[in-house]
């Protein structure tokens, strides 16, 4: 009897089916590999069992008996434990103390701390997590406070372990450390589920590997029985569309090549906390073409774009556009130097929520001597131009004077992204343009920024939406753990093993 | 050194000292109970007005002392649970709440000790705890004196501190509560309640501080007059940041500041020229120092004064 | 029919206001009618009480607008009582270092140094909230303190009439005094000086750059670092904007009522000035009424205790009541106002 089983679950948020008809089937005794791109549907699945979300149909079954929708606590007190990627920890308290955290131990109120701390180091020692209960979690390092994390879940007697994603925030090595705990917990006896889309990782250490795809499952085997390239063609799939390639037409800005390109990294590293997010990175993106990033979010992709726009120092390297030099300028400079920020998180980075069209439409375009002079806005002009947006890019609202908050997600980013083009940027960074936007306004979006390429801009896209970036780029490059790729030309027989390879963290057969 | 009008000048002086910290002790162990549980209580003010008043009045119509503190307790536990209920269930600015709360106590106690005893010259009393010197401990050379010849609230607000030291460092509650302070949705997740943690906290802070309140007019005084706390529940704050929100940082901070108060008045009589100000500004521009040290080094719960949200995932 | 929802509550705490006003009346043993009519004679009814109205208006309105304008660039100013006290003790030390200078030179003069003082006050706290992320609640308070101790050295030491015991300066030359507007009234070109700051700052958070980045800064700093405002110039700024204000304030009460610096110039003008902002939803034309209103509410509460013995304490009672009932509003209404809330007060 499998230790659980999931059968034939489904769930949408409204109206989008995150999971459909998934099932999934874990073992006493095994590390199971749950493998996938960006919403996929993993950590909604995983959600689902561990009772943050109820299951729109289908069945749980936990020891052979059903689970029903429940609290997170009643997960815990059944035996599945979760490692989400936001760690709930409290700094200022000792490990020991966020252990036993909310847990009425012996002698409660009052408990022997000692006699803890001594429970706590022989549980740690046994699974090789070398942990010191008595310190401080502040002092600890990511990699040790994810180890609390887990030490929590084996306090409990957890006898499932969901991680969700862990080496994302972990070195390599720390990742080796973190697969020698796993070992040690499946020997004895209990299970993890590992949330990722590492494929080297998911050879090296689960036992069964299931893909997921755009909600569905694909495919469920045993990992010794796949390769990397089968579950690369599996996690990305054959079937892409690839409808606006021909669109793309050989549109370059005629003579353009003279020119300086658009946008130039050279050698760029950031070190932050010891951890090496960008590596060496170099690019260029000559005026009139699209650069498309690839990859699973996580990679180095936020700080990339942070670089480029001045919200982050590179630790070296430089940044030019159209061969200045930025390094030394801030936001607003390189914004008057034609600079245009697409952020991926719209309510946090690019809007005023509470203020009105007009306003978040002038937010960018404070600058710009139309709107403003000596110092005086002119809130007719702005008014006037946001009404033009409006219009001209469909933005379905009241007008000018609406709450920015009151708009659906696709029409926020339609203003955004206005507001972005109206001073027709040389350099366009556009991360993660068309998430949580319907059909209809990402394909909006997208057909806006193949206008902008036609005009000469330079664009930057970082998407892990990889139909996207093949659709709309004109090269191609893979970032994983703060490295680069090559860029690649994206014709239509590109090598899609290669791509999945990169993305997954191994290079292709025969590199190092 | 051992002259003995020295010796007692001295002695007298740490007595005063130790006198004058305990209502800002009091205050301010009740306000490091709220501020590890995240909420910033500046109406602390309003707690400690309102124990007092509530203590006096209490005292002054039954002419029992100890239905009087009783009554200041009850009403600085009023006082506070509105604050709270304000923060947790209504998620309202905590500082604007507490501010309110102050304008409010200032009125209500003014406007009711004018209703009850109208603008007479004759001040109205009410009885005073007497001194309750420990028999033995009383003989200590200096520290008996200064110690030990106390009244009930000194007394209280030491056992207070040692037993909140101890609670907040060995207890679960303890625990609990700065997890609630530190990181809301971990403790929520973790299966805590926090807005019940808060409100408890919140309890306690209304108590202790009621007490403070008390000490001043059963304690020390012996009348009430319009605001006669006179900005000791901001003090109080003061004793929190310097102390650390630890309650033995607390007593000590509250020490120094008892003994600042009792050196101003010292210097009033012993007809130094320099403007009392200075003393009495003492505390304020320290703990503005104390808060530039802590720069880089955030000393303070990562949620004080945010209002917890479950819903928001 | 959400904004009638949202009217009925706060008329529903007027209420809830006048009904404890009755009860606390009452209480005291008076005329419920004789009060009333005392309180509205007091604030309403003669030209001298409305003149009385006003000259309490004014320092509420220059506080209220400081404040408003921290506020709305996320700065919490609690420190405007401190700033109106430097503001008030900068303008007199100019006033009594130039005695000779013409009122037009002189009163300018003043104004300024009492601005720059408030602001320069106001904005250590708000560097040290820039620069290094320190939160003003407490700071502010703390200056506050210092700053009403400062004066009280002042006026000992420094500033002190040698002619007088009593702490206080001397008496500041007639040029700067701000001239009265209404004949046998207390009323001075201070409520101008204040009408036209309304003016000014409506048209500087309106209508300007930096009116809009603070604003922007304010709502959220984040999004607006990535539009490549400056958030910390932006705090700077506003910090010593809004002192400058309250600075003004300050001066104003010096110049235009006491004409000489002394101690409890301010019975807590700073504080009442966030309880005008807080009601006036930190609009300049909303600030303007509120001051009104609460000025009106103090000067008929001391014409009630004339005429029918009621206590002015009866005003905080009334105030701290209004302000607990706004941010208690959308819970304990809840039965009015169904739809969890969105917008802020």
């Amino acid at each position: 009897m499998a230790l659980l089983s999931m059968r034939n679950i489904r769930k949408s948020f409204a109206g989008t089916p995150a999971n459909d008809d998934v099932s999934l089937e874990v073992d006493a005794g095994e590390i199971h590999a749950l493998l996938g791109e960006n919403g996929a549907g993993k950590t909604t699945l995983m959600n689902i069992l561990y009772g943050i979300y109820a299951a729109d149909s289908g069945v749980v079954a936990w020891k052979g008996a059903e689970l029903g929708p429940h609290e997170p606590r009643e997960a815990i007190e059944r035996g599945i434990g979760m490692v989400h990627q936001h760690f709930m920890l409290v700094p200022t308290l000792s490990v020991s103390k966020n252990i036993t955290l909310g847990l009425k131990s012996e002698g409660h109120p009052f408990p022997n701390r000692r006699r803890l701390d001594r429970i706590i180091l022989d549980i740690s020692r046994g699974y090789g997590l070398d942990l010191d209960p008595s310190a401080k979690v502040s002092s600890l390092s990511v990699g040790e406070q994810q180890r609390v994390e887990i030490m929590k879940l084996l306090y409990r007697r957890a006898e499932l372990l969901i991680l969700d994603e862990p080496t994302a925030v972990l070195t390599p090595v720390e990742s080796e450390s973190l697969f020698g705990i796993l070992r040690r917990i499946r020997e004895e006896g209990r299970s993890v589920i590992l949330i990722t889309h590492r494929i080297p990782e998911v050879l090296s250490v689960a036992d069964r590997i299931t893909v997921l795809r755009d909600g569905k499952l694909v495919a469920t085997m045993r990992a010794g029985g796949t390769s990397a390239e089968e579950l690369s063609r599996l996690m990305i799939g054959r079937e892409l569309e690839r409808v606006q390639r021909s669109a793309r037409e050989e549109t370059r800005r005629a003579g353009g090549n003279a020119q300086a390109p658009g946008l130039r990294l050279d050698g760029v590293d950031l070190i932050q906390h010891g951890n090496a997010k960008l590596r060496k990175i170099n690019l260029e993106i000559p005026p009139g073409e699209i650069l498309g990033i690839a990859g699973v979010d996580g990679n180095g992709q936020r700080e990339l774009a942070e670089c480029i726009l001045g919200l982050r120092r590179p630790s070296s390297g430089s940044i030019l556009f159209a061969g200045i030099r930025v390094d030394d300028l801030g936001v607003a400079r390189r914004k008057r130097l034609g600079l245009a920020f697409v952020p991926d998180d719209r309510h946090r980075d690019a809007l005023l929520l509470e203020m009105d069209l007009s306003d978040n439409y002038l937010l960018e375009t404070l600058d710009l001597p139309a709107f403003s002079r000596c110092g005086i806005v002119s809130r007719r002009k702005v008014r006037l131009a946001t009404e033009a947006a409006i219009a001209a890019y469909g933005i379905r609202t009241t007008g000018p004077a609406a709450q920015a908050r009151l708009l659906s997600g696709g029409n926020q980013q339609k203003l955004i992204l206005a507001r972005g083009l109206a001073r027709e940027p040389a350099v366009i960074v556009a991360s993660q343009p068309t998430r949580g936007l319907d059909i209809g306004a990402a394909e909006f979006v997208r057909g806006r920024l193949l206008e902008s390429r036609s005009r000469g801009s330079s664009i930057l896209l970082i998407s892990a939406d990889l139909d996207e970036v093949l659709a709309l780029s004109d090269r191609i490059a893979v970032m994983y753990r703060g490295s680069l790729c090559e860029p690649m030309e994206n014709c239509p027989d590109i090598d899609m093993t290669r791509i999945g390879l990169l993305m997954a963290g191994q290079r292709s057969p025969g590199e190092a | 050194m051992t002259d003995p009008s020295f010796v007692a000048a001295v002695t007298a002086f740490a007595a005063a000292a130790v006198r004058m910290a305990t209502p800002l002790a009091l205050a301010g162990l009740g306000e490091t109970y709220s501020e590890r549980s995240g909420i910033l209580n500046i109406g602390l003010e309003a707690i400690m007005l309102c124990g007092a008043f509530a203590g006096f009045i209490v005292a002054n119509l039954s002419g029992n002392l100890a239905l009087g503190i009783l009554a200041a307790a009850a009403a600085g536990l009023t006082v506070s649970l509105i604050h709270a209920f304000l923060s947790v269930a209504c998620g309202a600015d905590q500082t604007i709440a507490g501010l309110a709360l102050n304008f409010l106590a200032s009125g209500i106690t003014s406007y009711a000790f004018l209703i009850r005893f109208g603008k007479t010259t004759k001040l109205a009393q009410c009885p005073v705890v007497p001194p309750l010197p420990i028999p033995v401990l009383r003989d200590i050379p200096f520290f008996g004196a200064v110690l030990f010849r106390n009244n009930i609230f000194v007394y209280a607000a030491f056992v207070l501190v040692a037993a909140s030291a101890i609670l907040f460092r060995r207890s679960e509650w303890g625990t609990s509560l700065d997890a609630v302070g530190e990181n809301p949705r971990a403790a929520d997740s973790a299966g805590i309640d926090v807005a019940r943690a808060r409100y408890a906290a919140a309890a306690a802070n209304g108590l202790l501080g009621g007490l403070a309140g008390a000490c001043l007019t059963l304690g020390s005084l012996g009348f009430f007059m319009e605001n006669v706390t006179s900005g000791r529940g901001y003090i109080a704050l003061v004793v929190v940041i310097l102390g650390r929100r630890k309650p033995l940082g607390v007593l000590f901070a509250a020490l120094l500041l008892g003994a600042a108060d009792a050196l101003q008045f010292r210097a009033q009589t012993m007809g130094i020229d320099i403007p009392s100000q200075v003393f009495i500004m003492f505390p304020y521009a320290a703990t503005v120092l104390v808060l530039l040290f802590s720069i880089g080094r955030s000393s303070e719960p990562s949620a004080l004064g945010q209002s917890f949200d479950r819903s928001r995932r | 029919m959400k904004a009638l929802r949202n009217i009925a509550s706060y008329i529903l705490i007027a209420l809830a206001a006048a009904l404890a006003s009755a009860l606390a009346i009452k209480a005291v043993g008076s005329d419920l009618p004789k009060a009333a009519l005392g309180f509205f004679r007091g604030a309403f009814g003669s030209t001298y009480g409305v003149s009385e109205v006003l000259v309490r208006a004014t320092p509420l309105i220059l506080a209220g607008l400081g404040v408003s304008i921290g506020f709305s660039s996320g700065f919490f100013n609690i420190g405007a009582e401190g700033q109106i006290y430097m503001g008030a003790a900068a303008g007199t030390a100019v006033g009594l270092v130039l005695p000779g200078l013409p009122a037009l030179l002189l009163l300018p003069l003043a104004l300024l140094a009492g601005a720059a003082a408030g602001g320069l006050w106001s904005a250590v706290p708000g560097f040290l909230k820039a620069r290094f992320g320190l939160s003003e609640t407490i700071n502010t308070i703390m200056f506050n303190y210092i700053a009403v101790n400062v004066i009280g050295i002042l006026v000992r030491t420094v500033l002190k009439d040698p002619n007088y015991p009593l702490p206080m300066s001397p008496e500041l030359p007639e040029a700067m005094s701000l001239p009265i507007l209404a004949q046998g009234t207390r009323l001075h070109a201070g409520l101008i000086v204040a009408l036209l700051a309304a003016l000014v700052v409506y048209f500087l958070m309106r209508e300007t750059k930096i009116g809009f980045s603070m604003r922007a800064v304010g709502k959220n700093p984040r999004a607006a670092r990535v539009a490549g405002i400056s958030v910390y110039g932006n705090v700077l700024l506003a910090s010593f904007l809004s002192g400058a204000l309250a600075g003004t304030a300050g001066i104003g009460e010096v110049a235009g009522l006491h004409h000489k610096l002394l101690e409890g110039i301010s019975p807590g003008f700073g504080y009442l000035a966030i309880i005008v902002s807080l009601l006036g939803r930190n609009e300049p034309a909303g600030i303007v009424v509120s001051s009104l209103g609460i000025a009106a509410l103090q000067v008929g509460a001391m014409s009630m205790q004339r005429q029918a013995g009621v206590p002015t304490s009866i005003s905080w009672i009334v105030m701290g009541l209004i302000v607990l009932l706004i941010l208690a509003r959308k819970r304990v209404f809840r039965f009015l106002l169904p739809e969890a809330g969105e917008e802020g007060q």
